[in-house]
């Protein structure tokens, strides 16, 4: 929910949640397995770590400020590029959000390069070639995905499109009444209002992380707009590309000089995000949302970290072990296994670096499990600040972590994304390695520490779609209960 | 779009899965197009030519054991697919597969319990008064009001012996211990799903750790044990409410598809009716494992850093003690042939949406590669006639999309289009321009522009379907269940390859008749007496 941003910045929150990984691990085929097979009690086997360095990508600065990141593997005959971009709708006027996105959109939809939308259309579908381009809240992206026979003409299209994207016309227009629309079915979905309604009860409906285009916004947009927003956004010394795959280095470099090497640089946009007030975020909320459904859609939560914090790693395992690791988690056992009150429940620490984290509970059970649920969150929290976990909790959390740590470099393209990221964020090239380094020497007393500071029962914002009176009657057993009237046009 | 947008249009459908991140695709929907390997353009023969790596090997239980080999990271990616799924499923018990799917996640005589032995005959009391208090509760309400004062007292009786023994069980119960024993040894993916046609087990781990995944997953395979099963039901029920009854497309499907089959089981939702789910035993489910779990049933396909001859020693050693279980009884019923168009509305607080769909046969029949060909001129890519048409030229759709194996692809099943209209227009227009759209195909010869896109789009994704081990293992384990022989993948490419532009004209106009077609409607409540759920006038079958 808080990540507008692309996809590879999902990524390491995800690993990050996981805390996923450790000990690099070894491994090699051909050593035969050394357990003793005839024992066959899987709860009493020990393995060998395993030793692995994952290929180093090469990072090149060309002329004019853009960053390549270099990473072959032949498996394949297939190249992936991706570009990470310094824009984002942060940088949206208040009567004009969703510019950022539409620019995004009509960049990919709009024709570039000298080519006409349906010529770029037709090519791209014609050899299969995938390209995406898309701007989230943080962070703008675009990706190339080619066969290797086809990577000067896919690549030559991909830079036109970056470059100098035609934004024709008609393709706007599409992408406007497409963008109303999507408005208009964003109240369909109980799961999609709980949690955009949440999202900007913690943050303030007008916050850059949680304010939402409307169709009056969207009309406004002109072709301009996304002109100049282009102009003044986009350019080489705020971009970072990753290429992978069948390629060679010095004609890649080549090919990259050629279609982007006379791009001038332009002033790159400042990422900065406004913080919550201190007290706006004390403040604890009870809202629902009336909709004829059959389960309560709940989250439970309030503002948190970011991942500079140095805090950060106690609270990532506190959450891992009270609801972030699925079937290992205390809220999946109490409230799923124990209970049968839900199928999907959990807690999340998603973390950033540019706007303040976000800590959460969700499930959705039906009406009359409602209040039980929530009862059960307050408790599971109460207990992490509470009491030191166990031994055994500690150990098990650290262990995911330290024996899944390799899927962090599970490929080529893993490797890149996860340094581009980390530049992007302006974060040291083994943050990961450090992350693990405080794993391990992690104690019960850091997480009820980081429990207690972190996990704000006094601070909570409990937001809920459900059905009516029912639901108002549960929800008031934890405070002052309103409800948020939505707009029929989302 | 895209494929991964065009998969996602088809994730409404069918599948359930135990974990918390659930894929809905409908398994062998985003397959016969989407994904293959095979490539006819020689210069990515040697790379990407599946034939050359996959590795084969049957135990003598019929298990099936499908390996490729990939070193340049110490991780494994395996799958594991049993040929059972809701199409196995009797009325009165729907929605079995998939709870079973879930309570082989509660363990074994050793995984998930301090002591079995002792546990054993609670679990077996608890599941006989479950059952009789589910029967007595089922007649009570059956009764309605005329329930005497001595039915009354029995029945509270029963929940305070049922509570009891709960309790009693639930002190020998170790939490989730097979996954906690997965993440522990770094273990990602954890998951499951139950489909029409197929039940899938997945996971991803570091390689050296086999010998742990061998013994509990042969465990698994042959001693599961069905604790906690009372609160999995319940569980169950909350994944239904969540994805059926407060999902609109997830409902809007459910009641497309049972109009569409109305013998046959593909009708049935796979995560089951509400009723029958709150009537299901232990007793019924452990029946069922018995009956379709048996490792003649199942392919283990391991994509990663691994040594086939040790993978088979190990395997040998511990599912190659599993018996081979007898065949389960055959699957007898066939749908009637549709005589007259079926149209079903489904009221909803949520913008409206379609879903057109036409009986077909499946894998086997020529006229099946025929569909995925039409399927992907239909609505693979932004220059596909559909997205052209009703997106970009008309402006009445804001999503359009087709699928050539609708719920499944173990028995003839559906080619179905969908598309939610663009306001102010209605579902009205969006069908008609739909129709228009098949009926050109029955006109005109597609060209071979088009025919060449298709294949190149194919071989591409034959290609990129090589790249991740979890997707490889994904589908070599598919087609070997649903297809008998993996090779299809490779087989289906080149018939694909065949359809010529007569072949569409023949197999649109067999097809795409008004009588053998179901449409389905999806209305904004308190809004039906818009036109969506009339017969379009003017447009023919």
């Amino acid at each position: 929910m808080k990540r507008g941003r692309a996809d590879w910045m999902n990524m390491r929150s995800e690993v990050a949640r996981l805390l996923g990984v450790v000990v690099l691990l070894l491994v090699s085929g051909s050593v035969a397995y050394s357990a003793d097979l005839e024992a066959e009690d899987p709860r009493t086997m020990t393995f060998e770590p395993v030793e692995f360095s994952p290929p180093e990508p090469e990072r090149v600065v060309l002329d004019n400020g853009l960053v390549v990141y270099l990473l072959e593997d032949h498996e394949l005959p297939l190249v992936t590029i991706t570009a990470t971009m310094r824009t984002g709708s942060w940088l949206d006027p208040a009567d004009k959000v969703g510019l950022a996105a539409m620019t995004g959109a009509v960049m990919r939809a709009g024709g570039g390069g000298g080519l006409s939308a349906e010529q770029v259309d037709a090519e791209l579908d014609q050899f299969a070639g995938d390209v995406h381009i898309g701007i989230g809240r943080q962070s703008g992206s675009a990706s190339l995905d080619v066969l290797s026979k086809d990577l000067d003409r896919g690549l030559e299209i991909f830079a036109g499109l970056i470059r100098s994207p035609a934004f024709e016309p008609a393709r706007l227009e599409l992408a406007k009444l497409q963008a109303i629309e999507s408005i208009r079915r964003r109240q369909d979905s109980p799961g999609s209002i709980v949690s955009r309604e949440f999202s900007k009860a913690l943050y303030g409906a007008d916050h850059p992380t949680a304010r939402e285009s409307s169709v009056d916004s969207i009309k406004r947009l002109t072709r301009q707009d996304l002109v100049a927003f282009h102009r003044h956004t986009i350019h080489p010394n705020g971009m970072l590309l990753g290429v992978t795959g069948d390629f060679t280095r010095d004609e890649l470099l080549a090919s990259l000089r050629k279609v982007f090497g006379d791009w001038q640089t332009g002033t790159v946009p400042e990422l900065k995000i406004p913080d919550v007030s201190e007290a706006d975020l004390s403040q604890s909320v009870i809202r629902f949302i009336n909709k004829d459904t059959s389960q309560t859609h709940l989250r439970v939560g309030h503002l948190s970290i970011k991942e500079s914090d140095p805090d950060y790693v106690a609270l990532a395992i506190a959450n891992d072990i009270l609801g972030g690791s699925s079937f290992r988690s205390r809220l999946f056992n109490d409230v799923r296994t124990k209970r049968g009150l839900a199928y999907s429940v959990g807690s999340r620490l998603y973390t950033g670096m540019h706007d303040q984290g976000v800590w959460m509970m969700r499930a959705e059970t039906k009406m009359t499990s409602t209040q039980e649920v929530i009862e059960r969150f307050v408790a599971n929290m109460e207990r992490m600040r509470g009491e030191p976990v166990t031994d055994a909790e500690l150990a098990e959390a650290k262990e995911a972590y330290v024996n899944s740590f390799v899927f962090s470099f599970a490929s080529p393209s893993a490797i890149v994304s996860r340094l581009i990221e980390l530049e992007y964020d302006g974060l040291p090239k083994d943050f990961l390695q450090q992350l693990r380094a405080q794993v391990i020497q992690l104690t019960k007393e850091d997480v009820l520490a980081a429990a207690k500071k972190h996990l704000r029962p006094d601070r909570l914002k409990i937001i809920a779609v459900g059905s009516g009176d029912a639901l108002t009657k549960a929800l008031s057993a934890f405070g002052d209960v309103k409800e948020i009237k939505l707009s029929p046009e989302g | 779009m895209s494929d991964r947008e065009w998969c996602s249009v088809k994730r409404r459908v069918g599948q359930k899965t135990a974990g918390e991140a659930i894929s809905r695709a409908v398994l062998a929907v985003c397959t016969l197009v989407m994904v293959t390997f095979h490539s006819i353009n020689p210069s990515y023969a040697s790379s990407s030519s599946l034939a050359e790596r996959v590795i084969e090997h049957r135990l003598a239980n019929g298990l099936t054991v499908l390996m490729v080999e990939r070193h340049q990271t110490p991780i494994v990616s395996i799958n594991i697919t049993f040929a059972v799924g809701g199409i196995n499923e009797q009325v009165g018990q729907t929605g079995i597969a998939h709870l079973y799917e879930h309570m082989a996640f509660k363990g074994t005589r050793m995984i998930g319990t301090t002591n079995y032995e002792e546990e054993k005959p609670i679990l077996d009391e608890l599941a006989r008064v479950g059952t009789e208090l589910d029967q007595r509760q089922r007649d009570g309400d059956a009764n309605g009001a005329k329930a005497t004062d001595e039915e009354g007292t029995t029945i509270e009786s029963l929940r305070k012996r049922f509570a009891d023994l709960q309790a009693q069980a639930a002190e020998y119960v170790v939490g989730n211990e097979m996954a906690l024993l997965y993440q522990r040894h770094g273990g990602v993916g954890l998951n499951a799903s139950t489909g029409k046609d197929l039940t899938r087990y997945m996971i991803s781990f570091p390689s050296n750790r086999l010998p742990l995944w061998a013994a509990i997953e042969s465990d698994r395979m042959a001693h599961p044990v069905l604790r906690e099963f009372y609160k999995e039901r319940g569980v169950v029920m909350e994944e239904r409410r969540l994805r059926n009854d407060d999902s609109p497309n997830g409902l809007l499907f459910e009641t497309f598809t049972s109009a569409a089959f109305r013998a046959h089981s593909y009708g049935i939702p796979t995560i089951g009716w509400g009723s029958d789910i709150l009537s299901l035993t232990p007793a019924d489910t452990e029946a069922f494992f018995k009956t379709h779990y048996g490792p003649n049933r199942a392919t283990i396909a391991l994509v990663g850093d691994i040594n086939p001859r040790d993978v088979i020693t190990l395997i040998e050693q511990t599912f190659g003690k599993i018996p081979a279980a007898p065949p389960p009884p055959s699957l007898v019923t066939v749908e009637p042939e549709q005589r007259g168009e079926r149209r079903v509305e489904v009221e909803f607080d949520a913008e409206p949406a379609i879903v057109i769909g036409y009986h077909k046969p499946t894998l086997g029949d020529p006229d099946d590669d025929v569909f995925d060909v039409i399927d992907a001129v239909l609505s693979e890519g932004l220059t596909s006639r559909l997205h052209q048409k009703l997106v970009r030229e008309k402006r009445i759709a804001a999503s359009v999309g087709s699928d050539a194996s609708h719920p499944g692809a173990r028995a003839p099943n559906l080619f179905i289009v969908t598309a939610t209209p663009l306001a102010p227009h209605t579902t009205a227009e969006v069908e008609a321009a739909i129709y228009e759209e098949l009926e050109r195909l029955k006109r005109e010869p597609v060209s071979s522009k088009e025919l060449e896109k298709v294949l190149n789009n194919l071989d591409a994704d034959l290609v990129r379907g090589l790249r991740s081990n979890s997707g490889l293992a994904s589908q070599l384990a598919l087609y070997q269940a649903v297809a008998g022989d993996w090779q299809y993948i490779l087989t289906s490419r080149d018939k694909i390859a065949k359809v010529t532009a007569a072949d569409v004209q023949r197999v649109a106009t067999q097809y795409f008749t008004k009588s053998n077609r179901t449409v389905a409607v999806l209305m904004k409540k308190g809004n039906a007496k818009a036109a969506a759920a009339r017969p379009v006038s003017g447009v023919r079958p």
